[in-house]
Parts: C-alpha cells; sequence; structure tokens
C-alpha cells in the first residue's frame, strides 16, 4: 500500500508538472479590442439605409492620412475616436461634397482579456456638424464599444 | 403513558443490543492529527520570475477520520506588463486571500490511518487585493493614447473544489499535491475593469481558473479515536448471530471495511 501510493504520489507530481508548464505559454488575442463609433448613412427623404457613392473622411489636420479615400458602398463607416481629447473633428466629403463633424465624448478604459489587454471606450456625450451635404445626424448608441452596433445615423 | 415508557424501555434495551453487538466488530484506533502545510510552488515560482510573490500557508484539524476543516491563507505580489505596438499596459496587484472548507479523505480508515490522504476538498475563498494600472497604452489613427487607473482596495469571491493526494514521509511529516478548480463568483472590480490577476484565484478575467499547489505538512497527532469497522454481511451467508456479521476482525473476499462509528 505504502509503495504504490508513494509511486501514486510521484507520478502525478511529474504529470502535473508538466501541464503546468505548457499551461504558462503565452496565448494570442483573437479578440476585437478597438472601440468604433458605427456610422450608418441615411437617405434623408427615404428615412432608410443608403450608402452614399464616394466616402473621403479625414481627421481634422490630417488630410494626408485619409481613413476613407473615396470609398464606395461604405456602411457603416467606423471612425475611430481620440482618447486623449474629450472631442475630435473630422473633415467627410460625401458624394464631392465637404462637411465638418465634431465629436464630444467621455473615454474610459475597458479590459477585453489578459491577452488582448484593454480597449478604450468611449461614451457619446454630443455632436455638431454643418449641413452642407448633410441635413442631419441622430444619435443611436451612446456606448461605443468594439460591439457591432450603430451608434449615428447619418441622413443626407 | 405506561405505553410510552414500555416503548422507550424496549428502545434502550434495542440499542443496547446494537451496540454490545457493534462492539464485537473490528476496530482500529485512529489518530486524529491538526496539521500546518506550506505552499512550495509559490517560493520556487519567485526564484525564477521576481515579478510573481506568493506565499500560502494552511492549517486543518481532523474532524474524524474522514473530514478535516481547512483554513488557508496567502500573500500575492504581482506585476504583469504587456507590451505589444497596439496594445501595451502595466498591471499590479498584491493583497490577502483566504479560503476555508473541508478536505474529505476517500482512502480506507484502516489503510490511511492519518499518514494517507486522497480525496477532495471544498473550499469558499475570499481575496482582499489593491489593484493598479501604471499605464495603459494604445495606438490608432489618432496616434497613441494613453491612461493610467489609480490603485484601488476590491473584495474578491470564489468557489474551489481541490482533488489531490498526500502522504507521509517522516514521522508526522508529510508531502502532497492539490490540482484546484474555481469558480469566480464576483470579481469586486466590476465589468471594465476585471482583475487580471485575483490573489488566490488566478486569471480574473475569467470565471474558472485552475491551478496546482505542492504542499510540505507539519502533523501533530492531538488525538486517537476508535474507529469500527464493519464487515458486509454476504447475501447468500446463513444468519448465524441475527445481525449479519461475523465479528471476525479479518478482511476476506467479498468483504468490504466500513467505517460505522468513531469516538
Amino acid at each position: 500500500m505504502k509503495n504504490r501510493f508513494y509511486r501514486y504520489i510521484l507520478k502525478m507530481f511529474l504529470f502535473i508538472a508538466i501541464v503546468q508548464l505548457f499551461s504558462c505559454s503565452p496565448k494570442a488575442c483573437y479578440e476585437d479590442t478597438e472601440s468604433l463609433l458605427k456610422a450608418n448613412f441615411y437617405g434623408y427623404s427615404t428615412l432608410k439605409t443608403a450608402a452614399p457613392d464616394s466616402v473621403t473622411m479625414y481627421g481634422l489636420s490630417m488630410e494626408s492620412d485619409k481613413l476613407y479615400n473615396k470609398t464606395a458602398n461604405l456602411q457603416p463607416a467606423r471612425i475611430p475616436l481620440n482618447a486623449s481629447s474629450p472631442k475630435c473633428t473630422y473633415i467627410i466629403r460625401i458624394n464631392g461634397v465637404t462637411d465638418t463633424i465634431q465629436l464630444w465624448y467621455s473615454s474610459y478604459p475597458h479590459l477585453i482579456s489578459k491577452e488582448c489587454g484593454y480597449a478604450f471606450f468611449h461614451n457619446l456625450d454630443s455632436l455638431t456638424y454643418t449641413k452642407n451635404k448633410i441635413d442631419s445626424i441622430s444619435k443611436s448608441n451612446s456606448n461605443i464599444t468594439t460591439i457591432n452596433v450603430e451608434n449615428i445615423r447619418i441622413f443626407y | 403513558m405506561l405505553r410510552i415508557s414500555g416503548y422507550f424501555i424496549s428502545l434502550l434495551l434495542i440499542s443496547f443490543c446494537s451496540l454490545k453487538t457493534v462492539q464485537a466488530q473490528d476496530t482500529i484506533q485512529f489518530p486524529l492529527k491538526i496539521r500546518g502545510g506550506l505552499e512550495l510552488s509559490g517560493p520556487a515560482i519567485y526564484l525564477s520570475d521576481k515579478n510573481i510573490m506568493s506565499y500560502e500557508g494552511y492549517v486543518s484539524g481532523d474532524i474524524n477520520e474522514k473530514v478535516s476543516a481547512v483554513f488557508a491563507a496567502g500573500y500575492l505580489n504581482r506585476k504583469y506588463s504587456q507590451s505589444d505596438i497596439d496594445n501595451n499596459y502595466e498591471y499590479l496587484t498584491s493583497g490577502m486571500f483566504f479560503r476555508t472548507g473541508l478536505d474529505f479523505n476517500l482512502v480506507n480508515p484502516k489503510k490511511s490511518m492519518g499518514r494517507y490522504w486522497a480525496g477532495i476538498g471544498l473550499r469558499y475563498g475570499v481575496s482582499v487585493f489593491s489593484s493598479e494600472n501604471p499605464s495603459i497604452k494604445k495606438e490608432n489613427y489618432w496616434g497613441i493614447s494613453a491612461m493610467s487607473v489609480a490603485p484601488q482596495t476590491k473584495w474578491g469571491h470564489f468557489l474551489e473544489v481541490s482533488p489531490g493526494a498526500r502522504a507521509e514521509i517522516f514521522k508526522n511529516v508529510s508531502i502532497g499535491w492539490n490540482i484546484s478548480i474555481r469558480r469566480l463568483l464576483y470579481n469586486g472590480a466590476g465589468d471594465d475593469l476585471r482583475p487580471v490577476y485575483l490573489p488566490g484565484f488566478g486569471n480574473g478575467t475569467k470565471k474558472f481558473s485552475s491551478g496546482v499547489a505542492y504542499y510540505i505538512v507539519w502533523n501533530i497527532p492531538y488525538k486517537k479515536i476508535r474507529v469500527i469497522t464493519k464487515v458486509e454481511e454476504p447475501e447468500t451467508s446463513d444468519e448465524t448471530d441475527g445481525t449479519g456479521t461475523t465479528g471476525s476482525g479479518q478482511n476476506s473476499p467479498g468483504m468490504v471495511q466500513k467505517p460505522i462509528n468513531n469516538r
């Protein structure tokens, strides 16, 4: 009994040590870690979703680094916000007509997982815009997270 | 009233007869022990990785030959950092954790005699810890954004099932191991800032965690109890003494040792 029990203990010691060694290897991140504002385009007369023929979009003073450049059938536009600032401004050109959208928000860290680390989530407080091509913009969901949910509707 | 007294006297007589019968069976003197154990893998890991400091010890006391009450306490101080280009963060946690519960020995008392333990432990755990993020950096279209989270004290709660084994290697000194499977009940930090490491639990971003602990244990016998083992009645045997037990005290094929009483 005694010898059998000691052998059993020793074998289990070794087995568990080996399993533990392999379980310590770092795991990869397979989750989405970037929270983006999702903006859907709507026709103001039909009130139905309508992707513009061409959308160009870039941050204020960042014309050389365009987020979208004459992109066709864009639906929705996925717009990153600046977590270091309470606001950010985008220049948007819909079918060749330029408008400006300014977004006000608060940001906070959200842990996705140990492997993926943190995402910066946002609460959209308010927004202002010019009305050259845009008719109106409405808020659908103020919580800007990694979940694929519409946050604003752009009527043009 | 007379009838009640009659029943009562009959019950006493039956009990007395049963007791006499039980005393005729096998008995063993089983040593009950108080134990103090130290977890070994924590200090061993610290020797190779100075970012993980973990110490844990426990005391347990046998309630009877099968069940022990356990109280464990430990301390964890952990620094974790990740430095990917687009996902870069530091996490610090330190705190105490406590577990309490019962250990159930599944080894036959006649074979274990307080020296061998193979069984399962059930625990309730509490973690009191402080965590902080000195820096969280992320890169996106606007460049690198940075935030930090100040230290906050939190309480976490969890349940644990821990099968394992332990054997005496010298007089009153045992070694053993436990596998722990834990279920987080409450992380104490809400959904946004779940603890990357919860002292005593492990990865606090998951509902379940597992781990292994290796112990060296000092045993102090404090009391001996008489454990009566019963030899089960063979189904086809003749009824010789009206109780179905042989009272021989010998193990024989088809008979199972079974503790039925103590103290």
